[in-house]
């Protein structure tokens, strides 16, 4: 029995016994007194005829006296009958209605609806604790790829606004304290259906509670934590938690990435982005004077990533501590430190900014980073502006100010927790790429955006197995040599490609980054795509539908030359003689490639 | 003492009582059988259902159930006697009061079962 129905129950136990009581003590009245029948015979009700009137009359139906006109004896009890039983109807239902806004009720209800709702997820679901900006910016992106999500919030005025929200698929939300495990446990933490934990609360000290309780209830499930304090970041890491985001660490080290490789951070912002919207042009970042206002943690983060290109850096910030701080570091020698706002013309004119080729506006105060970009931009409108922005209702008048990067935290997480966890390929692909030079990039942003045109694309994993590629796979174990550039062809007319982009092919342990278009298949590849949602689907379809594949491989692109023809001819008859023995021992043969 | 214990235990016996009294007697015979004590019985039957509504424990909840039982008994045993009377109107014949009495002997057998479960309940519980 759940605790709503044994909580209407136990409330309504009084009620029923009062209306039970009276009820039998009217119809037994009723039975009793003496009345007369239309002959004038002395006649009395049965509890049949007793049971209906007072049933009529005890819910103000009122059908008259059935059936035959009541005695005076008899009218008395009717008077009765009514004064009792029409009041023990409304005693008990006043009781329903005052429990049914009694707020424990509700409460009991809202879980029970949320445990309903959570039993009928039958699918992989990610745990969302805390539904900020951040939260609520992950839920979107997730059920966007069709990813279930649920939502554990303390506040209940934000899980009430949960049911306002219209996502693409439906979000339950539970209003629960997540540092206490059991109201994790409520919200599915042990279900064999939860993937990942995400512990995007406002405290550091909440997501660490979360990420230890994850930790030690269900070590299966993926943690990953927002942390924006250094020490949490590494408690948390030293248990185990899977992922640590820090957003201003996480920008800071992106900001240096667009300092030192302008293409190789185009890549990363073009794949990372929300799909869909304009892609972005290349930034070039001038390494001369800088000015820093507000050294808190967002200037601290950026900070290290200027000074390592030797260049001078003036910074403002109100605090005298941080100034003593600042400047017993060796490392800052050259640099100077401005006690002030810098939102006034006085202080930043003081510290340069007429020469000065880039601006940080990194307070914690919205109002005063906006306050500083105009005045800045005022004194000299080249500036290259990096803007911190810590709500995101602010977002139109950042847009607005003529900022040339934007930094939001909930953004950088959401964008990061994105990715990790729908194509965590991705992940590896950037992680590869930062290993790269320059001019790889370079070749990397011309092919997607020669294919792309100017929307951010959308990324996907396709693993070539029986359960996400059925056709392919089939057609591969028939020793078939189907190449990348195959799957990019349209399944409606194969002459025309699809708006997609092979990112990255894993083979066991070995990772091809951009792999060509004639890199042959293998069964158990991992291959990441970008493209548009169209494509996407075209390609779901190329891989799953057995006519589609033939349709797009039966027009095979045959060598004109001679000997390019032999050579296909001798590489085809080499790769069918190989195909039954590699069917048998593919164990071994995965050992080796291993 | 504990006053829940009180009333709830006497409804229990009371209905039991109740019912053995319209029990007896001949099966078929409707002079050994009052109506008023099937009247009796059914409403005692269900104060004492309504009394276990919302206990969670497992002795509450086998309590609802054989209660249950009989509160289903007595009343098929109340629409028979009144579709005989008031619908069919072929009088108590003997075919109708066996059928009546003997529904009223299961709900009897249910209501002893639940008398015994709370002997054993209250022999545990010796504090």
């Amino acid at each position: 029995m759940s605790i709503v129905t044994s909580l209407i129950l136990r409330q309504m136990r009084t009620p029923i016994i009062i209306l039970i009581l009276g009820y039998s003590i009217t119809i037994l009245g009723m039975v009793l007194t003496p009345g007369i029948d239309d002959q004038g015979n002395p006649w009395r009700m049965s509890f049949f005829d007793a049971f209906y009137f007072v049933s009529y009359t005890a819910t103000t139906i009122g059908f008259g006296e059935i059936p035959y006109p009541l005695s005076n004896a008899q009218r008395v009890w009717a008077l009765i009958t009514i004064y009792i039983t029409v009041i023990a109807w409304f005693f008990a239902l006043g009781r329903i209605l005052s429990l049914i806004q009694d707020p424990t009720f509700r409460e009991a209800s809202r879980k029970n609806v949320f445990t309903r709702n959570l039993k009928n997820i039958k699918e992989d679901f990610v745990l969302i604790c805390g539904f900020g900006e951040t939260g609520h910016a992950l839920a979107q992106a997730l059920t966007e790829r069709n990813i279930r999500a649920v939502i554990i919030e303390q506040d209940n005025g934000k899980i009430k606004t949960l049911s306002l929200i219209d996502y693409p698929v439906f979000v339950p939300g539970i209003q629960g304290n997540a540092r206490d495990p059991e109201q994790l446990l409520a919200a599915g933490l042990k279900s064999r259906y939860c993937k990942a934990i995400v512990a995007v609360t406002a405290s550091d000290e909440t997501n660490l509670k979360i990420a230890i309780s994850s930790k030690l209830l269900n070590p299966r499930v993926n943690v990953i934590c927002r942390s924006e304090i250094r020490e949490f970041e590494e408690n948390m890491y030293s248990f185990g938690t899977d992922y640590v985001i820090n957003p201003f660490a996480s920008f800071a080290n992106v900001f240096s990435m667009a300092m030192q490789a302008p293409s190789l951070y185009l890549l990363y912002d073009w794949l990372t982005g929300v799909p869909n919207t304009r892609l972005t042009s290349p930034i070039y970042i001038d390494k001369s004077h800088w000015v820093i206002c507000g050294y808190g943690r967002f200037g601290q983060a950026l900070h290290p990533h200027l000074n390592k290109y030797n260049i001078p850096i003036t910074v403002i910030d109100p605090s005298e501590d941080t100034r003593t701080a600042f400047l017993s570091h060796t490392e800052n020698r050259n640099n100077d430190f401005i006690i002030g706002t810098g939102f006034d013309a006085h202080t930043l004119t003081l510290a340069g900014i007429e020469s000065a080729v880039g601006l940080v506006a990194g307070t914690d105060d919205d109002s005063n980073n906006l306050s500083i970009i105009m005045t800045a931009l005022e004194l000299n409108p080249d500036l290259f502006v990096v803007a911190r922005q810590n709500k995101q209702f602010n977002s139109l008048l950042f847009e607005a100010s003529n900022a040339d990067i934007i930094m939001q935290p909930s953004d950088i997480i959401a964008r990061k927790i994105r990715t990790l966890l729908t194509t965590p390929l991705l992940v590896t692909f950037l992680n590869h790429a930062r290993n790269q030079d320059e001019e790889w990039a370079n070749i990397a942003i011309s092919r997607l955006s020669g294919v792309l045109k100017d929307r951010r694309p959308n990324t996907w994993t396709i693993r070539v197995d029986e359960n996400d590629a059925r056709a392919l796979y089939q057609v591969l174990d028939f020793g078939r040599r189907i190449r990348i550039g195959n799957l990019l062809q349209d399944p409606r007319a194969r002459e025309r490609k699809i708006t997609s982009v092979a990112l990255l092919l894993r083979r066991n342990q070995q990772i091809i980054l951009m792999p060509g278009d004639d890199v042959a298949i293998k069964p158990g590849d991992e291959i990441l795509y970008c493209g548009t949602p169209d494509a996407e689907r075209s390609m779901k379809w190329t891989l799953n539908d057995l006519h589609s594949l033939n349709y797009i491989m039966t027009y095979e692109d045959m060598p004109d030359s001679y000997i390019w023809h032999k050579i296909h001819l001798y590489m085809k008859r080499k790769e069918r003689r190989k195909t039954p023995r590699m069917l048998q021992q593919t164990p071994q043969s995965k050992d080796r490639d291993a | 003492m504990n006053r829940e214990k009180v009333v709830f235990s006497f409804f229990m016996i009371m209905a039991l009582t109740l019912n053995f009294g319209f029990f007896t007697g001949d099966v078929d015979n409707p002079a050994h059988h009052n109506v008023y004590e099937l009247y009796a019985v059914i409403i005692i039957n269900l104060i004492a259902t309504t009394l276990k509504f919302g206990d969670r424990s497992q002795m509450g909840a086998m309590l609802l159930a054989t209660s249950l039982v009989a509160v289903v008994q007595l009343i098929s045993a109340a629409i028979v006697w009144m579709s005989a009377v008031h619908i069919q109107e072929i009088g108590l014949t003997p075919e109708v009061m066996s059928t009546i009495v003997s529904l009223s002997g299961g709900a009897m057998l249910a209501n002893i079962i639940s008398v015994m479960m709370l002997m054993i309940e209250t022999a545990m519980m010796r504090h």
